[in-house]
C-alpha cells in the first residue's frame, strides 16, 4: 500500500525522504514542460480518484497506482502531479499524513522518475520505426516497474523504520504482484490506445 | 508568444472521461475508501471489536494488540476471518487497540478506562493501576463513583445496557465517517484543475510581459 500513515516510521527516514522529495520537486519545477500541464492535470486526477477503488489481497488492500504511467507520459512533470494528488488525498481522505508525505511522494516519485528516464527514450525510439506492437510492451514494463519499484520503496522504507522486514516483505509480495500484472495490461492497453488516438500525447512526437 | 508546439487538448479530455469513469465505479454508493481501521467497544470486561479495510472488506490478517497506557502489549488477541476479535480486560484502565498488516497499514483505537470501571469495583485508593488519563480520551469522566446511595449492582447493569445500545450507533457512525464524499472528490478535483489554470495563468503572464 502506498500511503504509509503517520506514526509508523522513524524519524531518520521521514527526514531523508522529505528532503530527497523537497530536492527531486525543485529540479522537476524548474523542467516543468507547461505544454504538458493539461495532461498532467488530468493524469494527477486519475490518480487522485483510483485510490478510492480498492481490492482487498491477501491480508491487504491495494488499488492502481498509475505512477509507470504518469512516467512515461509525463516525464519530469509527474513529480508535481503525483505529489499535488498525495497532498490532496491526506487532506481529503485522510490517507497516509503529513509526516510522512516526504516519504510517500519519493516511494511513488522515484519509479516513475525511473520509468521515464529509462523507458521513454525506448519508446521515442519504437515510435519512430512506427511500430504499434513494442507501445503495448514498452507501457506493460512500464506498468509493472512502477508498482513493483514502490513495493520496494515501501519494503526499504518500513525495514528502515524497524519493522520487522521479512513479514512486511511477504506481504508486499504477495499483494503487489498481482497488482503488477494488472497494471502493466492497463498501462499497456492506455498507450496502445493513445497511440492510436491522439499520438501528439506520447514522447516522439515532436 | 506563439508556442512552439499547440498542445493537444483532446487527450486531456479523454483523461477526464476516464476519471469520471473511475468516478462512477468508485461512487456506486458509498464510496470505498482505502484504510485500515479498527472498531472496539466494551461491554463490561469484554471488549469486542473489529479491524477492516474502509470499503474494502474485513482484515482477517492483521496483527492485533492491547496496550496499556505505557505502551506496553498486554495481549495479541487473533482475529478471526471476519476480522473479529476479542480481549477480556484485567483492570479499568486506559487501553489503546492497535491493529496491523504489516506492510504499514496500521490503526488504533482507545478504550477509556471509563468504559471499563463499571465492572470493576473502583475502591477509591484501590485501584493504583489508574493512569493519569490518557490524551486520547480529553472526554472520559474519571471512573465514576457512583453516587452515593445508588446500588452499584443497578449502575453496573444501566451501565452495560447503555454500551449494548449505543455500540450500534457507534459503528454506524464510524462507517459513515469512513465513506470518501463526492465533495471530498469533487473538491480534490477542482484543487487539481485550479492549479493547473494557475499554472498556465502565470506562465502566459510570463509570455505576455516579453516583448
Amino acid at each position: 500500500m502506498a500511503h504509509i500513515p503517520d506514526g509508523v516510521l522513524s524519524a531518520p527516514v521521514l527526514i531523508t525522504g522529505a528532503i530527497a522529495s523537497a530536492g527531486l520537486l525543485t529540479l522537476a519545477l524548474r523542467r516543468l514542460d507547461y505544454d504538458h500541464l493539461p495532461a498532467a492535470a488530468a493524469l494527477s486526477a486519475a490518480f487522485f480518484v483510483s485510490s478510492l477503488i480498492s481490492v482487498p489481497v491477501g491480508p491487504s488492500s491495494v488499488h492502481l497506482l498509475l505512477n509507470g504511467l504518469m512516467g512515461l507520459l509525463l516525464g519530469w512533470t509527474a513529480l508535481p502531479a503525483l505529489f499535488v494528488a498525495l497532498v490532496l488525498q491526506a487532506v481529503f481522505f485522510g490517507y497516509g499524513g503529513f509526516a510522512v508525505l516526504g516519504v510517500n511522494t519519493l516511494n511513488m516519485a522515484l519509479p516513475a522518475l525511473l520509468c521515464a528516464l529509462a523507458l521513454r527514450p525506448v519508446l521515442r525510439r519504437e515510435r519512430q520505426r512506427s511500430a504499434a506492437r513494442p507501445v503495448f510492451r514498452i507501457g506493460a514494463a512500464a506498468g509493472a516497474a512502477g508498482v513493483l519499484l514502490t513495493a520496494l520503496m515501501l519494503a526499504l522504507s518500513l525495514g528502515l523504520s524497524g519493522q520487522a522486514f521479512i513479514p512486511a516483505a511477504q506481504v508486499l509480495v504477495v499483494t503487489y504482484v498481482p497488482l503488477a500484472l494488472v497494471e502493466a495490461l492497463i498501462t499497456g492497453t492506455v498507450l496502445s490506445f493513445l497511440q492510436r488516438v491522439e499520438p501528439g500525447l506520447l514522447p516522439g512526437a515532436e | 508568444m506563439a508556442p512552439r508546439r499547440i498542445p493537444s487538448y483532446r487527450v486531456p479530455i479523454l483523461v477526464l472521461v476516464l476519471v469520471l469513469i473511475l468516478l462512477g465505479l468508485g461512487l456506486s454508493p458509498p464510496a470505498q475508501a482505502h484504510k485500515l481501521r479498527v472498531f472496539a467497544a466494551a461491554e463490561g470486561p469484554l471488549i469486542t471489536g473489529s479491524a477492516y479495510f474502509a470499503g474494502g472488506g474485513a482484515a482477517g490478517g492483521a496483527r492485533i494488540r492491547v496496550l496499556d497506557a505505557q505502551g506496553r502489549t498486554l495481549a495479541e488477541p487473533t482475529p478471526d476471518a471476519a476480522g473479529r476479535f476479542s480481549y477480556r480486560a484485567k483492570a479499568a484502565a486506559d487501553l489503546l487497540i492497535l491493529a496491523e498488516t504489516g506492510d504499514g497499514h496500521r490503526a488504533e483505537w482507545p478504550i477509556p478506562a471509563s468504559d471499563l470501571s463499571g465492572s470493576f469495583p473502583t475502591g477509591g485508593a484501590g485501584t493504583p493501576a489508574q493512569p493519569a488519563a490518557a490524551p486520547t480520551a480529553p472526554a472520559a469522566a474519571p471512573p465514576t463513583p457512583a453516587p452515593t446511595g445508588a446500588d452499584p449492582l443497578l449502575t453496573t447493569a444501566i451501565e452495560g445496557a447503555v454500551a449494548r445500545q449505543i455500540r450500534p450507533l457507534r459503528e454506524e457512525l464510524q462507517s459513515f465517517q469512513d465513506q470518501a464524499r463526492l465533495r471530498d472528490i469533487l473538491g480534490g478535483l477542482g484543487y487539481i484543475f485550479g492549479l493547473m489554470g494557475l499554472a498556465l495563468w502565470w506562465r502566459s503572464r510570463r509570455t505576455a510581459a516579453r516583448p
